[in-house]
C-alpha cells in the first residue's frame, strides 16, 4: 500500500459563533489521510465529524490551522479553484438525498465527468461501468425518486468514484437505510478501495459500521480521543 | 452540462407552476399587444383623418407660413413641386391646394370660415376627407369653374343646398378685400362641427384668380404617405430636392398640428408608462415564483456546488430555466393573443352605443369602432421587452442559487 499521504490537518480548529455562543466543533485537531485507507470517523453525535468532512472537501473552511489536501492549502485557493479541486479530487456521499433528483441514476453518475468535459463515448463506458460494479446498471434510467435509499446510496457511491478523486468523504453512508443495505453499501466501498485502491474516509457511530474499518479515528467534543488501527 | 434538459425536466416537474408563470406572461403579452395595437391603430386612423382634412402627412410651404399662416405667402410653381415630389417612392399622393380665412355670406346671413381651394381633377377621396363625406349634391367638376363644396352645418346657417348662390370675400395677396360668386355643387357631412361649420371647398383656378396668384400659385403642396413611419424620410428627401427652389418650408404632421402630435405624445406615453408598469407587476411575480423554486431547492443546488459545478454554472442553470419559461411564455402568449388580433384587426369592437357617432377629440374625428393594428417595430419592441424582463426576472434567483452554502444546505432534509 502507498504511503502518499493525501490528507494533512494541522491544528484545526472550527468555532461556531450563534450571538455571544462559541461552539468548538473541532479542536486543534491533527490528522493525516494516506493513499488506500479505508478509515472511519466515529463519535457521538456532535462529536464534529461532519465539520470535519466538510473541511477536508473544501466545503467549509477551519477558523484555526491549516487543510492540506494532496500537499496544497486549501485556504490558498480561490473560491474557482475550490470547485475544481472538489469536481477533480474529492468524492463526496451524503447520509441521504445525494442525487440530483431531475436526473436519472445513469446520469447522476455521469455529472461530474460532464463538468470535467470528459468525451461522451469515454463517459458512457465509464459510467456503465461503474453502475455495474455498485449492481445498479440495471437501474440506469430510473430518477432517484424511483430507487430505494440504499439504491440511491449506491448511485451516490458511484457518482463520487468514478471520477478516480484523491480521496472519497462519505457522512454516514449508512444511516438512514436498513442493515440489509447498509451491509451492501459497506461490502461495496471495501470492494473499491480493495480492487481500485480507492481511499475511503466516512464517518459513524453504527458499531457495526466502525467495526469493517481498518482504521477507527475516535473523537470527542472536536477533539482526538483514539486512533486505531492506522499505519 | 445538459443544461436545457436539466431547465425543462425541473419545469416539467412542477407542471402547474410552470403554466401559471408562463400564462401570466401570455397575459402580459395579450396586454400589450391589446394597448399598443389601440394606440398604433387609432393614432393612425387620428392621423390620417387630420391631415385629410388638408395639411397633408407632410406640406411644403413658403417659409414661415406655418407659424403665421397669410395668403400673401405663397408658392409660385406648384406644378413642378408636385412633379418632383409625387416622384419619390415613399409618397402616394401630393396635391397643391390654397387654404386660408374667408367670410362667407347668402342673403342676409354670413359665417366665418375656412376654404380649401383644390384641383377637382387632381384630388382622391383617399386623402381628402371631405370628397368622402358627401351627403348631397357632388363636388364641383371644374377647377376654373364657380362650384363649391359646403359643410353641412354652415349650409344650415346660411340655408344653401345645391344650386343656390353664396358670396366668397377673402383677402387677396396684395391686402385688398376681394369677393366672388360661387354656386353651391354640394354638401359633405364629416361628423366634425368645426369642419361641418367652417369650411368650404373651391375650384383652384377661380381661387389663383381671386387672390391675383399666377396660374401655379398655391399656399401649400399636401403630400401624403401609406406608412406613417416615413414622414421623416419624406421631409428629409423633400428638403434636400426642393430647396434649390427658393425658401420653402417641408414640415410633417407633428408640425403643421402640432396639437395633436402632442395629444398623441402625452397618450404614447402613458401607454407605454401603464404598460411598463404592468410588465414590472408581472416581472415581479415570476421573480417570485423561480425564487420560491429556487429556495425549495437549496440542497439540490448544495450537492451540485459539492461535486464541483461552480457558481456561475448553477447560476446559468436557473437562467436557463427562466429562458425557457419565457419562450413558453412568448408561445402560449401568441397563441392566445392570434385569435383576438386577428378578429380585432379585422372586425373590431362597434363603441359608437358607447361615444356616440361623432365623437372628436381635439377637433379630430375618432373612430367610434375599436380595432388593433400592431406596426412591426411595435409587435417586437413588445416581445423583446417581455422576454428580456423574463430573463430579468430570473437574475436575482439565478444569483441566489450560486450563493447556497453547500455544507449547510445539505445538512437541510
Ligand atoms: N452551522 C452551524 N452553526 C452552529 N453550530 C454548528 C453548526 N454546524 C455544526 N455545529 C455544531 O458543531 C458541533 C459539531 O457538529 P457536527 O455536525 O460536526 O457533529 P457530528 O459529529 O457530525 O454530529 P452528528 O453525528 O449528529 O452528525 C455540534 O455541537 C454542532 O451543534
Ligand atoms: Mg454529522
Amino acid at each position: 500500500m502507498s504511503e502518499e499521504q493525501i490528507v494533512r490537518l494541522a491544528g484545526v480548529s472550527r468555532v461556531y459563533r450563534q450571538g455571544n455562543v462559541e461552539v468548538r466543533a473541532v479542536d486543534r485537531l491533527d490528522l493525516d489521510i494516506r493513499a488506500g485507507e479505508f478509515s472511519a470517523l466515529s463519535g457521538p453525535s456532535g462529536s464534529g465529524k461532519t465539520t470535519i468532512l466538510n473541511m477536508i472537501g473544501a466545503l467549509d473552511a477551519p477558523s484555526e490551522g491549516a487543510v492540506y489536501l494532496e500537499g496544497r492549502n486549501l485556504a490558498e485557493l480561490s473560491r474557482g479553484e475550490l470547485s475544481r479541486f472538489r469536481r477533480d479530487r474529492v468524492g463526496f456521499v451524503f447520509q441521504s438525498y445525494n442525487l440530483i433528483p431531475v436526473l436519472t441514476a445513469y446520469e447522476n453518475a455521469e455529472f461530474v465527468l460532464a463538468l470535467q468535459n470528459v468525451p461522451a463515448m469515454e463517459r458512457k463506458t465509464r459510467v456503465m461501468a461503474v453502475l455495474r460494479e455498485v449492481g445498479m446498471a440495471a437501474y440506469a434510467n430510473r430518477r432517484p425518486d424511483e430507487l430505494s435509499g440504499g439504491q440511491q446510496q449506491r448511485v451516490a457511491i458511484a457518482r463520487a468514484v468514478v471520477s478516480e478523486p484523491a480521496i472519497v468523504l462519505a457522512d454516514e453512508p449508512t444511516a438512514n437505510v436498513d442493515s440489509e443495505a447498509a451491509a451492501t453499501i459497506l461490502d461495496l466501498m471495501e470492494q473499491l478501495n480493495r480492487e481500485k485502491g480507492v481511499t475511503f474516509l466516512f464517518s459513524t457511530h453504527d458499531q457495526r459500521v466502525m467495526d469493517r474499518a481498518r482504521r477507527l479515528i475516535r473523537l470527542r467534543d472536536g477533539r482526538l480521543e483514539a486512533d486505531e488501527g492506522g499505519g | 452540462m445538459r443544461l436545457n434538459t436539466m431547465a425543462w425536466r425541473t419545469l416539467s416537474r412542477n407542471r402547474r407552476r410552470t403554466l401559471i408563470t408562463s400564462l401570466s406572461v401570455a397575459f402580459g403579452i395579450f396586454l400589450a399587444v391589446t394597448f399598443t395595437g389601440s394606440g398604433d391603430y387609432s393614432y393612425t386612423s387620428m392621423i390620417n383623418t387630420s391631415t385629410v382634412m388638408g395639411l397633408g402627412h407632410v406640406s411644403v410651404a413658403e417659409e414661415g407660413n406655418n407659424a403665421r399662416p397669410s395668403l400673401a405667402r405663397w408658392l409660385r410653381d406648384a406644378d413642378s413641386l408636385r412633379i418632383a415630389t409625387s416622384g419619390l417612392p415613399e409618397v402616394s399622393g401630393a396635391y397643391p391646394r390654397i387654404m386660408g380665412q374667408a367670410m362667407f355670406a347668402a342673403g342676409a346671413k354670413s359665417a366665418g370660415g375656412m376654404f380649401m381651394g383644390i384641383d377637382p381633377a387632381l384630388e382622391t377621396p383617399q386623402h381628402n376627407f371631405f370628397l368622402r363625406s358627401v351627403v348631397d349634391g357632388a363636388l364641383f367638376a371644374e377647377a376654373a369653374g364657380r362650384g363649391a363644396l359646403i359643410g353641412a352645418e354652415m349650409a344650415e346657417k346660411l340655408n344653401l343646398r345645391p344650386g343656390r348662390k353664396m358670396v366668397i370675400t377673402v383677402t387677396d395677396k396684395d391686402g385688398e378685400l376681394t369677393s366672388e360668386l360661387l354656386r353651391i355643387s354640394g354638401v359633405f357631412q364629416t361628423g366634425d362641427h368645426a369642419a361641418d361649420s367652417g369650411i368650404v371647398l373651391v375650384p383652384l383656378d377661380r381661387l389663383r384668380q381671386t387672390l391675383g396668384y399666377g396660374p401655379g400659385g398655391v399656399t401649400l403642396l399636401a403630400v401624403y404617405t401609406d406608412d406613417l413611419r416615413r414622414v421623416k424620410k419624406i421631409q428629409a428627401d423633400l428638403t434636400e430636392k426642393l430647396s434649390p427652389t427658393g425658401r420653402l418650408e417641408v414640415l410633417t404632421w407633428r408640425e403643421t398640428q402640432a396639437d395633436l402630435a402632442g395629444l398623441i405624445a402625452v397618450d404614447r406615453l402613458f401607454n407605454n408608462l401603464l404598460q411598463l408598469l404592468v410588465g414590472l407587476v408581472i416581472a415581479a411575480g415570476i421573480m417570485n415564483t423561480m425564487l420560491m423554486s429556487v429556495l425549495e431547492r437549496n440542497r439540490e443546488f448544495g450537492i451540485m456546488l459539492a461535486v464541483g459545478m461552480s457558481p456561475a454554472q448553477v447560476a446559468r442553470l436557473v437562467l436557463v430555466e427562466s429562458f425557457w419559461l419565457g419562450c413558453l411564455g412568448l408561445a402560449l402568449g401568441i397563441m392566445l393573443t392570434a385569435p383576438w388580433f386577428y378578429y380585432m384587426s379585422r372586425t373590431g369592437i362597434d363603441l359608437s352605443a358607447l361615444v356616440g357617432e361623432d365623437y372628436s377629440a381635439g377637433g379630430v374625428l375618432v373612430d367610434p369602432v375599436l380595432k388593433l393594428r400592431l406596426f412591426r417595430e411595435s409587435a417586437l419592441a413588445i416581445l423583446g421587452t417581455v422576454f428580456v424582463l423574463t430573463l430579468a426576472a430570473g437574475v436575482y434567483p439565478a444569483i441566489r442559487a450560486g450563493r447556497v452554502p453547500p455544507a449547510r444546505s445539505i445538512k437541510e432534509v
